[in-house]
């Protein structure tokens, strides 16, 4: 990999290789900025009979190339590097999550202390932890060790105790894993790659348990006090052991690995590292969303702390009936404002399940399955939130005046109020056929507080520029902001709950095409068109005991963006609770269906 | 028994000589009429005492004449009662004398279904005796089955007794039972779990006082709960008693946690030990024992006097996660400044409910909480209409006052 | 883009199957290359390691954990009884010695001077795999298990619950479109694998288990008869484990659906064979299907063999089935396929096609909307 001056980089070639397709896009610098200009895709060619993720990379880079007509693949089958000529391109990077992804086993002694924190690095790095094992999670000892056999992790994430605490919890924990003999899912001609991160004292113990079987690396502890947490080593131990390890053994990834210009990351790991940029360059807290036929992954960003989650049974295909049995189907059908028979849907449910690449035909059909995706987000945010807290198992510091109101440690870091922007991304958000509905199901999902700028990634670029803004932060932020997002609109959502039909906020707009002024009455929602381009400045004085974000009935003043959608006022309350009588609920949604005209 | 004693049938009247001459010394400068005995009370009525087993009679009369309040020197000083049974030649008098003004006496020695027949006298000061009145109509005590005077306490104990089944019922029928969580008690799995990382002991304090102290019991429900979290998480705990019997028992509560935590062999009794029952040499010793192992986690449940906040800021010191709890309100202000977590009053004695999450003990929890709110309503009304009685003087209110002190709260109403 | 959704089920009269029959952990192989198993017969067999049973001795015995190896009776390897000694503390001069009895018998595991603790290992337990497959053992993968081959009739369903069983092949349906009610279950149906046609009533599901049939399968079945079989609601779609006495696999889909004709005709050709049956379903990476298999009789060998059926391409004339409301099971032949997009009822923009139904009726649907099938 050879190190370029960024000023000297014009062109750049990124592809993505999922479990099903590969993506490429191509950047170019038009008129001395960074733009996504093509874009193509291959199916993934990781499994049988090609078993070379190359050649599904070739088969996309040669679309972008053809698109683009620019010769980027030689007849050698390589990529052309650097430029020459128009042709070729000046670097090549890429992620993967192809073969399913990282899968991780994690360890730690408290469950909601270490191996919270060993879970949080993990997931972080862009893994998939099927199993964290603790010393309380109250499994016998035999239990945890067949559970660690019937796992097939690629790798191992090892913690617990601070530094100089508790040795013999690890080495306890080292005990059960090392007799378990943990089998690596890509065959059987490597070692396990085994990541310890735990109290350092311990550190020389737990390499004695473990014997060549697996291969031992020590990184520094990523709880070396219970104040603080030092995720950095571990992650970047998981990522280098992804790429030397999981991934060399995969098919055709030796060759990869040599033709890129930077790491290959897993994907949601990229998504991370672009939202996290992101976040930090703009001064904003962010939420990212990525529903899949399987999975869905929430990352967010609050005050700089970057949190991700991967909730693995809820998904719009293959994990679809997971969310209706979860949600349950009144939950479900709360969204909806047609008749529906519930035994017909149960059947239509588990046939879209065995089924999963069908798409709704008819009207019907859609709603249903926008109903069933926002309990999905809901759930997947509902878990993000309890996992996403602050440290667990930290002294607080007290006055007299704490006395009623002491509060617990270990709490959500997620606030909607201070929500600055949400993005979502995954087929039935990305594809619905109006983009009033992929902001409608973000807002009734999420539901963003205050002032929330709402957009959508359409065609899944984050983990390019995620890769990208390792090597060339600036093109990356550059290509974010102009191409990769479809601004939706923005969402201002008063706080607090009151008497339907009684105003909750009173609003001025000016600015764009809109001069408007009203009051919003509680339960009701209102849509204004504002372009993309434009911007608006508005006056909020919500009324007593409602908060739009400068406190409860405070008035703010504040400069929206508009979007392919517009300024939506959500005056339905938050929490969002429709109403619970199914015949007043129906008539609620209908109207918050006919105000944003969601469905024809 | 027999109370009264037989009457003698030669009243004074008859040997006046002597009557005067015993009272004429003291009343020497008197006038004549003392020597007359004062005349009879009048209208003595006996009737059956309600809503008793039927041992009351109640008697009422009116007064003599010569009994009024006015009169100085009294002529009637106190007035004599009498009862035979129907068919009994003797009146006997009985036990206990109604003073002057008196106009009614509870005669509280009667059998169930006997018939009884009273007398009564007035007595002057010179013990002469008024002549006689009786009832004519023999009374006889019946056992009655309800109270009606009590019936206010019956319907509160209902309301009471009845919510607490109430609410067993709905917390058995599996209805979450909404109940605020108390950080204090959620934090001790994080308490523990941070002494489990860090390897360091949790030190668990129950009280100065012994085991017939209710904090001290509150403490060691607490204590079983903390141990099996410790046995869970495999922590070591140490519990210093201040008394020997606490720490017998506080050995038998945490063993059983262990066993229930499915951890018998990691108990280890030496841990729960007795140190002297002098206030400050157990102070002395338990702050040595923190300083010296520096435990991660603090526990102080039960009852604390001079010492709290000596514990508790060496807890601090060290850097311990503190949970504290504990009744006396004079020392909750010291461990809310210096612990992470305390448990206040109610919130202690509410934690086995909470912990246990039992639905008969959350039940019992919800109920009392209902009798709580019907006596604080109550206790407010009244002093309401109380406040608007003295300052208006409103008639209907102030029935209504005395209606709710005397019926509703006092007597035979919330507080018996 | 002529593609439609190809479930790649398998159904054939005549298939040359093997299968890999492992052991989850290495252990021994029963059989070897060339012998003819049956398919109940345990053609590998090993055991799993025992309950382990972890004792503190540092806490019971009051001693540091570095003492502990000084202490103890028995070394590692070594088999123990409940009530031995294990461990015996030196005590104050020869006095006050304490000693810990085993409760667990087993093997001692591992004596640890960090933690103090002892592991004892106990009794192991047998894990058997079966053949499952009648036939040939062609290869045997040492400690593993062994590959079997034989000559089957060979389907697979879209989704089962339950494990492996075993029966012969009961027709209770006429027809492939009639639905398997509870008065077509017959008491004489034990430990038969009772084939049906269109959706399975939950009467009848109850009903087989009652007579005690080994597995039934059918086109469809309704998924709230699914749920109150199995009293939850199915989340995931990984099945194999459910213990509800009874294995079911449905072939076709959820709702009113009638078997394939090819494989009514199939089993109803099978009718009286043994048959082996997984209903074990992952529906994820790495799919797994339930499967039967029948396997040949000799003289049903030297019939000849049936060509290979293959998904076709989709083209005007292919049979097809709409796999997805409003249509849904409906079976019909394509009738058209315009090459532009077409915008949805839903407003989706999709690649159709049209397909002209058995009724005569023609619809147009989303090209991913239909699956190949063979007639």
């Amino acid at each position: 990999m050879t190190k370029l001056n960024p000023d000297n980089i014009n062109v750049i070639l990124a592809t993505d290789c999922g479990s099903t397709t590969t993506k490429a896009i191509l950047i170019e610098k038009v008129d001395g900025h960074y733009r996504q200009t093509f874009r193509g895709e291959a199916p993934t060619t990781v499994e049988e009979p090609a078993a070379d993720v190359t050649i599904g990379v070739v088969n996309a880079v040669t679309e972008v190339g053809e698109l683009a007509g620019r010769r980027l693949v030689d007849d050698d089958g390589h990529i052309i590097r650097p430029t020459s000529n128009g042709d070729g391109c000046d670097i090549y990077i890429s992620t993967s999550s192809a073969g399913g992804g990282l899968q991780m086993m994690v360890a730690g002694v408290v469950r909601e202390m270490t191996a919270a924190s060993a879970k949080r690095a993990a997931l972080g790095a862009g893994a998939i932890v099927m199993d964290v094992i603790a010393s309380n999670d109250r499994r016998l000892p035999h239990q945890q060790i067949q559970r660690i056999r019937e796992l097939r992790p690629d790798m191992i994430l090892v913690s617990g105790g601070t530094d100089g605490g508790n040795a013999t919890k690890v080495v306890e924990i080292a005990e059960l894993i090392a007799p378990a003999k943990p089998q690596p899912r890509f065959g059987s001609e490597y070692r396990m790659p085994l990541i310890y991160a735990g109290n350092k004292d311990a550190a020389p113990l737990v390499e004695k348990v473990f014997d060549d079987s697996v291969e031992l690396s020590v990184v520094p502890n990523l709880r070396p006090v219970l104040e603080r947490e030092n995720l950095g080593p571990a992650r970047d131990a998981i990522h280098d052991l992804f790429l030397e390890h999981v991934m060399a053994h995969a098919p055709g990834y030796n060759k990869l690995i040599e033709w890129t210009d930077a790491p290959i990351m897993p994907t949601p790991g990229a998504v991370g590292n672009i939202l996290q940029t992101i976040a930090e360059r703009q001064g904003i807290n962010a939420v990212g969303v990525d529903i899949g036929g399987a999975t869905t992954d929430v990352f967010s960003v609050f005050n700089g702390t970057f949190n991700r989650t991967v909730s693995a049974n809820l998904g719009m295909s293959y994990s679809i009936s997971n969310v209706c049995a979860e949600a349950a189907m009144p939950n479900i059908l709360r969204w909806v404002h047609i008749d529906m028979d519930e035994r017909e849907l149960r059947n239509r449910v588990k046939n879209k399940m065995i089924r999963p690449t069908t798409i709704p035909q008819t009207l019907d059909a859609l709603v249903f399955e926008q109903a069933i995706a926002r309990e999905a987000l809901r759930l997947a945010y509902k878990q993000h939130k309890e996992f996403a807290t602050t440290l667990k198992g930290v002294q607080q510091q007290r006055t007299v005046g704490d006395t009623f109101s002491q509060e617990l440690g270990g709490q959500t870091i997620v606030d909607n109020m201070q929500l600055d922007l949400l993005v979502g991304s995954g087929g039935v958000l990305s594809h619905a056929p109006r983009m009033q509905q992929t902001a409608a199901m973000l807002i009734d999902a999420f539901q963003p507080e205050g002032i929330t700028m709402l957009a959508k990634d359409s065609i899944f670029m984050m983990p390019h520029l995620g890769v990208l803004s390792q090597v060339h932060p600036q093109a990356a932020l550059e290509v974010f902001e102009r191409d990769c997002l479809v601004y939706l609109g923005t969402c201002i959502a008063p706080k607090g709950a009151g008497k339907s039909g009684k105003p909750c906020l009173s609003y001025q707009i000016s600015g764009g095409s809109l001069n408007e002024s009203g009051e919003l009455a509680f339960g009701d929602l209102k849509l204004f068109p504002l372009a993309p381009e434009e911007t608006a400045s508005v006056t909020l004085e919500p009324s007593r005991g409602f908060d739009v974000g400068a406190g409860a009935g405070k008035p703010l003043t504040a400069d929206v963006k508009g979007g392919t959608v517009g300024l939506i006022l959500d005056g339905r309350g938050r929490p969002l609770a429709p109403p619970t009588n199914a015949a007043e609920c129906r008539e609620a949604v209908t109207s918050w269906i006919g105000e944003l005209d969601l469905y024809p | 028994m027999q109370h009264a004693q037989a009457e003698k049938e030669q009243p004074m009247v008859r040997r006046p000589i002597l009557a005067f001459m015993l009272v004429f010394p003291l009343v020497s400068s008197a006038t004549s009429v003392l020597a007359d005995p004062p005349r009879p009370p009048a209208n003595l009525v006996a009737s059956d005492a309600k809503g008793d087993v039927g041992k009351k009679v109640d008697l009422s009369w009116d007064l003599s004449p010569d009994d009024t309040a006015e009169a100085k020197p009294r002529r009637v000083i106190a007035y004599h009662l009498f009862r035979k049974e129907a068919g009994e030649a003797e009146f006997a008098k009985l036990k206990g004398e109604p003073t002057y003004q008196s106009t009614s006496f509870t005669d509280e020695n009667c059998e169930r279904g006997k018939q009884y027949l009273y007398r009564i006298r007035a007595v002057a000061p010179g013990n002469e005796l008024s002549t006689a009145v009786e009832t004519t109509e023999a009374v006889i005590p019946e056992m009655e089955y309800f109270v009606f005077s009590r019936v206010w306490y019956g319907i509160i104990l209902l309301a009471v007794c009845g919510s607490v089944t109430f609410f067993i019922e709905v917390a058995r029928s599996g209805r979450e039972l909404k109940i605020r969580k108390i950080a204090g008690l959620e934090a001790i799995d994080e308490a523990v779990g941070r002494a489990t990382e860090m390897g360091r002991p949790c030190l668990f304090v129950p009280g100065i006082l012994d085991i017939n102290d209710i904090q001290t019991i509150a403490g060691l429900t607490v204590l079983s709960h903390v141990a099996q979290v410790a046995a869970e998480y495999d922590a070591q705990i140490e519990v210093p008693t201040c008394r020997s019997l606490v720490m017998a028992t506080a050995r038998e509560t945490v063993e059983s946690s262990y066993l229930a935590a499915g951890r018998p062999d990691a108990y280890n009794e030496d841990n729960i030990y007795y140190v002297t029952d002098e206030q400050f040499g157990y102070v002395a010793s338990v702050t040595g024992t923190m300083v010296r192992e520096e435990p991660a986690a603090c526990f102080y449940m039960g009852a604390f006097f001079a010492e709290s906040l000596i514990l508790a800021e060496t807890g601090n010191s060290i850097g311990a996660i503190q949970v504290a709890g504990t009744a006396m309100p004079s020392q909750l202000p010291f461990f809310v400044a210096a612990c992470d977590y305390t448990l206040i009053g109610e919130e202690f004695f509410a934690a086995s409910a909470y912990l246990s999450g039992e639905p008969h003990q959350l039940g019992s929890l919800k109920g009392q909480d209902v009798g709580k709110v019907i006596g604080v309503t109550l206790l407010l009304i009244g002093c309401l209409m109380a406040t608007l009685y003295s300052v208006t003087g409103n008639e209907t209110i102030g029935t209504l006052v005395s209606f709710l002190t005397n019926n509703v709260l006092g007597g035979g109403g919330f507080l018996p | 883009m002529a593609q439609a959704y190809t479930p790649g089920l398998k159904v054939t009269n005549r298939l040359s199957h093997r299968m890999r029959r492992v052991l989850p952990i290495a252990g021994e192989v029963k059989a070897s290359v060339g012998d003819r198993v049956q398919a109940r017969d345990v053609v590998a067999e090993t055991f799993m390691p025992g309950d382990i049973t972890p004792v503190n001795l540092s806490n019971t015995l009051s001693l540091p954990p570095a003492d502990v190896l000084e202490c103890m009776l028995i070394s590692e390897g070594e088999r123990v009884e409940i009530g031995q000694s294990l461990a015996r503390t030196k005590g104050i001069f020869g006095l006050f010695k304490s000693e810990y009895k085993s409760k667990a018998a087993g093997t001692v595991e591992s004596i640890s001077n960090v933690t103090g603790q002892l592991i004892i290992r106990g009794k192991p337990l047998p894990v058997q795999v079966r053949a499952f497959l009648a036939g040939e053992v062609v290869e045997v993968i040492p400690n593993e298990g062994v590959v079997i081959e034989a000559e089957v009739s060979y389907v697979q369903g879209i989704f089962g619950i339950g494990g492996e069983t075993y029966g012969s092949v009961r027709m209770a349906c006429q027809q492939h479109t009639d639905e398997l009610k509870a008065d077509l279950i017959k008491p004489d149906m034990e430990d038969c694998v009772i084939v049906g046609g269109a959706r399975m009533t939950g009467d009848a599901v109850r009903r087989a288990i009652e007579v005690g049939a080994a597995a039934v399968i059918s086109g469809g079945m309704d998924d709230q008869d699914l749920r109150d079989i199995l009293g939850y609601d199915l989340g995931v779609a990984i099945t194999g484990s459910e213990q509800i006495g009874i294995t079911l696999v449905i072939t076709e889909g959820f709702g009113e659906i009638a078997m394939a004709k090819r494989t009514f005709e199939l089993f109803s050709s099978r009718e009286a064979a043994d048959a082996a049956v997984n209903g074990a379903t992952q529906i994820r990476a790495g799919v797994m299907r339930p499967e039967i298999v029948i396997p040949l009789s000799e003289e049903e060998k030297a019939r000849e063999v049936e060509p290979e059926h293959t998904a076709g391409l989709l083209e005007v004339g292919a049979a097809v089935r709409i796999i997805r409301d409003p249509y849904f099971g409906q079976i019909g032949k394509v009738a058209g396929l315009p090459a532009e997009l077409t915008v949805l009822n839903s407003e989706s923009m999709a690649r159709i096609l049209e397909v002209e139904c058995e009724s005569g009726e023609r619809v147009a649907v989303p090209r991913a909307n239909v699956e190949m099938i063979e007639v």
